[in-house]
């Protein structure tokens, strides 16, 4: 189970969409940075869009062990 | 400039298949179901009777994930017109975790988390290797084939998941 890419960098105004392609239901948490998408169920989609620059850790509230990083430049 | 990215969470699925017993697919979707409801049941249990917030939010996600998994087995069960059917696999997952619940009912608190966990750590690793080795390899519908291949990494996270809580557990003393 893992986000893909882990890594991201993206542009300030960036749209970011996150797409379940797993059976179980993930979320994508960063609750510092304000992101949260709720429950994803499978093939649900989820769009962030970064304004603030900066280094955003986030995970799936469901699976702790699940990491991504957005970089915002 | 607005630039749309994609990003997805997948499974990455090593698969590595060793041929014993062939159960036919109507039994593979039922034992499919019963390992699925029996891990529901033991976290609804942990859920009611830990203290514990580790174990809690483990035993939330068991709840959580096979439940997710039993629905997508069902709907799949139904539109190939599979019926599932019981088998001597099945018998014996539902005696272990007739036994499991059993222990589990006599301990509580630390005792308790500690069976808990150390069942699952033992009852993922079961799965896994029913999944390698009768599981995908008997499976003959390449869709059901599919959804137990798109399973398994998700048990190999509950089973990453349940040792680094036993873990933690062994350190609390």
């Amino acid at each position: 189970m893992k986000f893909v890419p882990e890594r991201l960098e993206v542009a300030a105004g960036d749209r970011i969409t996150w797409t379940n392609r797993d059976i179980v239901p993930h979320s994508v948490t960063a609750t510092a940075a304000g992101m949260e998408s709720g429950e994803l169920a499978q093939g649900k989609r989820w769009t962030y869009v970064a304004r603030r620059k900066g280094e955003i850790p986030y995970l799936c509230r469901f699976h702790p062990v699940m990491h991504g990083t957005l970089i915002v430049k | 400039m607005n630039w749309k990215h994609a990003l997805t969470m997948v499974l990455v699925a090593p698969a590595l298949a060793l041929a014993q017993g062939k159960p036919t697919d109507p039994q593979i979707a039922h034992i499919v179901v019963t390992a699925n409801q029996i891990d529901i049941d033991a976290g609804k249990l942990a859920k009611s009777r830990t203290k514990n917030k580790e174990v809690q939010a483990f035993a939330q996600q068991m709840i959580t994930d096979h439940s997710a998994v039993n629905q997508q087995a069902g709907a799949l069960a139904k539109k190939l017109g599979v019926k599932p059917e019981d088998n001597a696999t099945s018998k014996s997952l539902k005696e272990g975790a007739a036994e499991n619940t059993a222990k589990l009912n006599k301990l509580k608190d630390s005792q308790f988390d500690k069976a808990y966990v150390d069942h699952e750590v033992v009852y993922h690793e079961q799965v896994l290797g029913a999944i390698d080795k009768v599981l995908i390899p008997g499976a003959q519908n390449a869709e059901l084939k599919g959804l137990i291949e798109k399973v398994r990494p998700a048990i190999q996270a509950h089973l990453d998941h349940a040792k680094h809580v036993q873990a933690d557990l062994g350190k609390k003393k």
